[in-house]
């Protein structure tokens, strides 16, 4: 038991070091509520128009061209589970069902997951810490280096009761939540709805989340219709989400040096 | 920061809006992805479902079952020939397998000729095997199976026989040797 509770505290040690490893760009960092500076302290017009201009156009990022329905396919995205595991919510989301194997409807899954890339885009380029979360043990390390690479963050170990909800006491006061969860498999090890689910809604934090034949997908903001278990599948997610918040941080540092603008974080004298 | 967590009521975004609208959250501190979910909400507003506690005791299939034309032909084709003898590469992902060559053909020639039904399968196997794919027949009969299992049977009981016959006859002869 001594073990277990030494294991635990390693554990989050682990991802507050995680936490401060990655840096995004914007040079948010998780600090004491004395060196908390408001994203929105100084706004002027080149500002106003570098943020708001992304939003005029419908796929600012383009992220349609990230992938196809074959890349989708080729994927196994389509592949559910089997007709006892399915979820009464996920049923408009299926296609139809082949010898009890429920197959996803890969059009749909199309244009969810391009509202979700969209929208990962959008948080990305206005400086939002963004966290991807998976509780399945086969591609915890793929979901971390996926998050270290594009300097956002991960946490696939356990999800304690008060992470988002009872932050300032875990944390430190003055702990910035993140602005955008993304579920790379909505399940837990037990197979129940994840908790950091109904945390993020409570803490109004939008989710994006890949939901499978067997999820919940009802409080999920952006859900994403599709294969959560296959290598391949999860690979090709995390390959979209990286280059999707890649693309928008690269545009931001683009549209700012355009506009003859220094990083937001720096006060101006 | 003031927030709402009743996460039943309503989806994120109205509980937002409705906290800026009365004044709980400044307009400066409002979220980085308000006005980003503003300019492109989700198809389904993310509200809470209750789920049914109740057993329902109607099922009605919204879901369709997917069945092809072709599917009465592979039926028949595992039946008779079972997977067929190449094994299956899915790494490849414009593999043609065994079964989906004779499916191919069988449409083929189902709308070329006339034939039906057997025939038709027979002319399949026919244009296969000059292809040069030769489909052997699965299922062997089960008399065979059931007559071997006899014959190993009576085969154990004669050995252990013959077994204790060797036996008696050393023991007799050992008897034999050391009684004087």
């Amino acid at each position: 038991m001594a073990a277990r509770a030494l294991t635990k505290g390693l554990w989050g040690l682990r991802h507050s070091r995680l936490v401060t490893v990655g840096h995004p760009c914007g040079g948010h960092q998780y600090a004491t509520a004395a060196s908390i500076r408001s994203p929105q302290l100084q706004i002027d017009d080149a500002t106003e128009k570098v943020i708001n201009q992304p939003l005029e156009k419908p796929d600012f990022f383009r992220v349609s061209e990230l992938f196809s329905v074959k890349d989708l396919f080729d994927a196994r995205v389509h592949l559910g589970h089997k007709k006892g595991c399915r979820h009464r919510l996920m049923e408009p989301y299926l296609y139809g069902c082949r010898l009890d194997q429920d197959i996803i409807d890969l059009d749909q899954t199309v244009e969810h997951l391009q509202q979700a890339l969209n929208f990962t885009a959008h948080v990305a380029y206005r400086g939002g810490v963004i966290l991807f979360v998976s509780r399945q043990r086969q591609f915890g390390h793929l979901v971390e280096s996926t998050a270290k690479n594009c300097g956002e963050y991960a946490h696939t170990r356990y999800w304690q009761g008060g992470l988002l909800t009872n932050a300032p006491i875990q944390y430190g006061p003055g702990v910035r939540l993140p602005d955008l969860i993304i579920f790379l498999s909505t399940l837990n090890n037990v197979f129940q709805p994840h908790v950091g689910i109904r945390d993020a809604a409570k803490m109004n934090i939008p989710t994006v989340g890949v939901v499978d034949s067997n999820c919940n997908p009802s409080l999920v903001t952006y859900p994403v219709p599709g294969n959560d278990d296959t290598p391949v599948a999860v690979e090709m997610y995390c390959r979209l989400f990286k280059m999707t918040i890649n693309r928008a941080k690269d545009k931001r540092r683009q549209m700012e040096l355009l506009h003859g603008l220094s990083a937001p974080s720096t006060p101006s004298s | 920061m003031a927030g709402s967590r009743l996460e039943r009521f309503g989806t994120v975004f109205t509980r937002v809006r409705d906290l800026m609208r009365s004044g709980v959250i400044k307009p400066s501190e409002k979220p980085i992805w308000y006005d980003v979910y503003e300019a492109f909400p989700p198809k389904r507003d993310p509200l809470h479902v209750k789920p049914h506690t109740r057993p329902s005791t109607k099922k009605q299939e919204t879901v369709p079952e997917i069945f092809y034309r072709e599917d009465e032909a592979r039926a028949k084709f595992y039946e008779q020939y079972g997977t067929g003898p190449r094994p299956f590469d899915l790494s490849k992902s414009s593999f043609v397998s065994t079964c989906q060559r004779f499916v191919d053909k069988y449409t083929e020639l189902q709308s070329h000729s006339e034939l039906d039904g057997s025939a038709l399968f027979e002319e399949t196997g026919k244009a296969l095997l000059s292809e040069g794919i030769v489909l052997r027949r699965k299922g062997a009969p089960p008399v065979s199976a059931e007559s071997r299992d006899p014959v190993l049977e009576l085969k154990l009981t004669e050995m252990l026989a013959e077994q204790q016959s060797v036996s008696a006859d050393s023991e007799e002869t050992t008897h034999s040797t050391h009684t004087p």
